[in-house]
């Protein structure tokens, strides 16, 4: 587009023909009030505030829909742009109630804001106003439609950005609503943008409701770190407590948005079940007891059962993927320190010799414009909200989406969908990469000599060959696949033939930091799955929580409980389980209450401070960790804060995996698979606590989806349970599988 | 020399006397001024800003909705407001005090009021025996305005016609 000049109140600026008035003034920095107008969303000019005056246009226009052109002379501010303004200023509050006092969006609301500048001081309306009956329309979304000015913002969101026009407008003029179309009220796992876009207190935050006025609250920006994008937030703060979590801005990262588990978690931070005081297990006995005594419990205990007799190899170390790089680097440090090789955060994996090692090679912002998408095995949009929003967009704009699944999940875009038992993933990968090579000319090395070529591989291979970009999307739903690792293999094999790029959203959280902070056994060590089967003498946890952090969760809280094993457990949370195994407890800061930094799947290191300070004895897991190794004796762990951690971490060399091993597809198992995913707002501790979400319809989630031939032959029928999960018997699911979607425990027992 | 005579004049005839006299011999008559406090009160001003009540409305119902703005508009920082939501639900405070030693008088909190629930009354004789007595708590300026409703209603009609 070319650039050309206009003139704003008398000002010279240089523009691109075609863009927007509102886009070139918002740039400039100058104002023009505006309520429907949002820079992410579609124009719809209903709102009418940005009204202006262009010199030879006999009528005020609007700015969001008017697109420059060269010479134009705008006025924002004559008597004609004002006298417009107001006047549309006093039309929306005749209307709207005057009940800012009472009103959660008082202080930070666009139209209080407006009426100020741009208002009459009085208003000459004096008939009665609309009045809308309240609804409910979900635990994380307060209505008041009454105050509603019908921007439509939030029915533009739904349709654009969430891509679940749940939101709509009934009824014209005088009695349009905007109201949720279903009874089951909104149920997007993004819904809690409306409430940022919402330019006045229609739509306010449930859980937030009546806590606090706006301008109470500090805001401080932080990284949320329940998914792999790492969304930029801030969390604003009142008397050391997080009482809001809002969207911060980062085009390469989450744009404008925040999925919702990134906004409510919070909720969980003043749960009652939060590890407050240091804990130690005497005869059997809990006892709260003062930070030293407790640390000196735990070096004697350590010294005891393994280091005395020097028996580090006897000792292990499991993290749960949500924890900081630092405290990754600086547990991984204290076990080798210690000579311990043990040590592992892959606590999900059956079967860890068929873990999925695959790059993750293209950034958020790229995947807007691919042309093709393969997703393999995951349920994207709840699973990594931010990453499905980026190939939404990449749909929109044209490219095709195939998505390979043991269900037909719900995307919110279009998909060709195909229901693929876990058992025929690596066959079908296979076909395709056999088609490639073939189309390619390229001889078939030996284990594709055997493979057949399905309609579906065929149709596949086809769309990856024609695709100018692609990328193919590994998920979460394979890692307990018996050839998880002979997939991973043949998407990278794949990726490469085609010249794509891949994205491995297999693992979630902190994983990319544990890796970085080389928090993976070296081939002298164990894994997670050799530990647990292993003759351990003792354990150093760091927020693990067995009976949903691993895949068998009875069998770890066995290998964990036994007689003679000594359990160091850091905790920010309590439970009858960890009290049953541990023998001492050591309460650590929750997400918000500790610095650190997350790695996100751009490979961006990004650093967070902490928003409030951990309640009552309650501290950073990298304080515990160095004063552990302080109090062990070991060298080298003098630090002062977590960003002498990042200094150290930052010149150490990540270890090579073992990438370039032989392609052998294991055989594939025959059995009855079953893929266990907590439910979205169950996939850490801090989201189990957090009440809002449960209650939501996503939190709610708790069923075990099969075909009928699949319950035919488990002897199931609808009302029956699965491992403790209610069945539910759909056509929308592959044979000889189970996919559980529950917010349950593990506990059951899977094999 | 001339002026020392006319001085001499002045002080034989007693003329500063008389007219001192003159006063009080007229003062004597006139009505008396003297207010014989604390019996007897000077009128005050409808607009008077004296110690702070908090107001009910008639059906015993209290009015402040907890909305923060005679905290927000407060130059002293001497408010200090808690709330929650009720179980019918609504926002009320679960703590609102004033500390009288930061209070500068300046009549914002009322100003800012949108419920007219925080007042200043026309009380302006108290005085505490405690250092926790300056903090004046919800209930004791519920108490406030509960004893002397009365005058403040009177006190805010008669000002009405001027706002």
């Amino acid at each position: 587009m070319a650039d050309i000049k206009i003139e704003i109140d008398g000002q010279i600026v240089n523009a691109k023909a075609g863009e927007t008035l509102i886009a070139v003034t918002d740039r400039e920095g100058i104002s023009v009030p505006r309520f429907c107008y949002h820079k992410k969303l579609s124009t719809s000019a209903s709102c009418r505030m940005c009204l202006v005056d262009i010199e030879g246009v006999p009528k005020p226009q609007t700015s969001c829909s008017t697109p420059v052109s060269d010479g134009m002379k705008i006025h924002t501010q004559n008597d004609k742009a004002k006298a417009s303004q107001k006047a549309v200023m006093e039309f929306l509050l005749i209307n709207h109630p005057l009940d800012c006092p009472i009103c959660d969006q008082g202080g930070e609301c666009e139209l209080q804001d407006v009426a100020v500048e741009y208002g009459s001081d009085v208003s000459r309306f004096s008939e009665g106003k609309r009045v809308i009956a309240a609804s409910d329309i979900g635990p994380l979304i307060q209505t008041d439609m009454t105050r509603c000015i019908h921007c439509t913002r939030c029915v533009r969101f739904g349709s654009e950005i969430a891509g679940m026009m749940e939101m709509g407008g009934t009824g014209r003029g005088e009695d349009l609503k905007i109201e949720p179309f279903l009874a089951q009220g909104i149920t997007s796992e993004l819904s809690g943008n409306m409430i940022d876009v919402c330019p006045v207190g229609a739509l306010t935050s449930k859980p937030f409701r009546y806590e606090l006025r706006s301008w109470q609250m500090a805001s401080v920006d932080s990284i949320a770190r329940h998914d792999l994008t790492g969304s930029n937030i801030y969390a604003q703060t009142y008397k050391g407590q997080v009482k809001r979590v809002v969207s911060g801005d980062n085009e390469a990262v989450n744009e404008t948005w925040i999925s919702d588990r990134d906004r409510f978690s919070y909720e969980g931070l003043a749960h009652e079940n939060r590890l407050l005081a240091p804990q130690i297990k005497v005869s059997g006995q809990w006892k709260e007891v003062e930070w030293d005594v407790a640390l000196d419990f735990a070096v004697k205990g350590l010294n005891k059962h393994v280091l005395n007799n020097r028996k580090a190899h006897q000792l292990g170390g499991l993290a749960s993927n949500t924890a900081t790089t630092e405290e990754f680097y600086l547990m991984q440090k204290l076990l080798r320190e210690l000579g311990c090789e043990n040590l592992d955060y892959r606590l999900n994996i059956n079967n860890l010799e068929q873990a999925i090692e695959l790059a993750s090679n293209i950034k958020l912002e790229e995947l807007e414009s691919i042309d093709y998408a393969l997703v393999i095995g995951s349920n994207l949009r709840l699973e990594q909200p931010m990453i499905n929003h980026r190939l939404r967009k990449a749909q929109l704009a044209g490219a095709q989406i195939s998505a390979v699944n043991v269900k037909a999940f719900d995307y919110n875009f279009k998909t060709n969908h195909s229901t693929v038992a876990p058992q025929e993933i690596a066959t079908l990968l296979a076909g395709i990469l056999k088609c490639i090579l073939e189309k390619q000319s390229i001889e078939l090395p030996a284990y594709l000599a055997h493979v057949s070529s399905g309609e579906l591989s065929l149709e596949l291979a086809d769309k990856l060959l024609n695709a100018e970009s692609s990328v193919i999307v590994l998920g979460e739903h394979i890692v307990n696949n018996a050839q998880a690792a002979g997939i991973a293999q043949l998407v990278t094999e794949i990726a490469k033939r085609v010249k794509g790029a891949t994205l491995n959203v297999s693992m979630t959280a902190n994983a990319l930091g544990a890796q970085h902070a080389n928090f993976v056994p070296t081939s002298s060590g164990m894994n997670a799955n050799e530990m647990l089967k292993a003759d351990m003498r003792a354990f150093l946890l760091l927020d693990v929580y067995p009976e949903y952090d691993f895949h068998h969760a009875s069998s770890a809280i066995e290998a964990l409980s036994k007689e003679d094993v000594f359990v160091v457990s850091i905790n920010s949370f309590n439970n009858d389980v960890i009290a049953k195994y541990a023998d001492v407890l050591l309460p650590m800061a929750a997400m918000y209450e500790t610095s650190g930094s997350h790695i996100n799947i751009n490979h961006d290191i990004q650093s967070f401070k902490a928003v409030v300070q951990a309640p009552e004895e309650a501290k950073p897991a990298w304080k515990i960790l160095k004063v552990l190794a302080d109090l062990l004796e070991l060298p080298g762990f003098h630090y002062e804060n977590s960003t002498q951690i990042s200094g150290e971490l930052a010149h150490q060399s990540v270890h090579e995996h073992n990438q370039n091993s032989a392609l052998a597809l294991n055989a594939k198992s025959t059995k009855i698979e079953t893929i266990w995913m907590h439910s979205a707002y169950h996939s850490d501790v801090l989201l189990r606590h957090a009440k809002s979400l449960s209650m939501s319809k996503i939190g709610q989630t708790n069923i075990a989806s099969m075909s009928a031939s699949t319950a035919k032959e488990l002897s199931l029928k609808e009302g029956d349970y699965y491992l403790g999960v209610p069945v539910d018997i759909t056509s929308d699911m592959a044979d000889g599988c189970v996919f559980v979607s529950s917010n349950q425990a593990t506990m059951g027992g899977l094999q | 020399m001339i002026n020392n005579i006319k001085k001499l004049a002045k002080n034989l005839s007693l003329s500063e006397l008389r007219s001192g006299m003159k006063i009080t011999a007229k003062e004597l008559v006139n009505t008396k001024i003297t207010v014989q406090y604390p019996e007897e009160k000077t009128p005050i001003s409808p607009r008077f800003r004296g110690l702070h009540a908090l107001r009910r409305y008639p059906n015993g119902e209290e009015r402040c909705i907890a909305c923060k703005l005679c905290e927000a508009v407060c130059p002293a920082n001497a408010i200090t407001i808690e709330s929650e939501a009720r179980d019918d639900g609504t926002r009320r405070t679960t703590q609102y005090d004033i500390d009288l030693f930061k209070c500068i008088f300046c009549g914002f909190c009322e100003e800012a009021c949108p419920v007219d629930a925080i007042v200043e009354t026309h009380i302006f004789d108290y005085a505490f025996e405690s250092r926790d007595g300056s903090i004046m708590t919800k209930d004791r300026l519920l108490k406030v305005g509960d004893d002397n409703e009365k005058a403040i209603s009177k006190a805010k009609s008669e000002d009405a016609k001027y706002r």
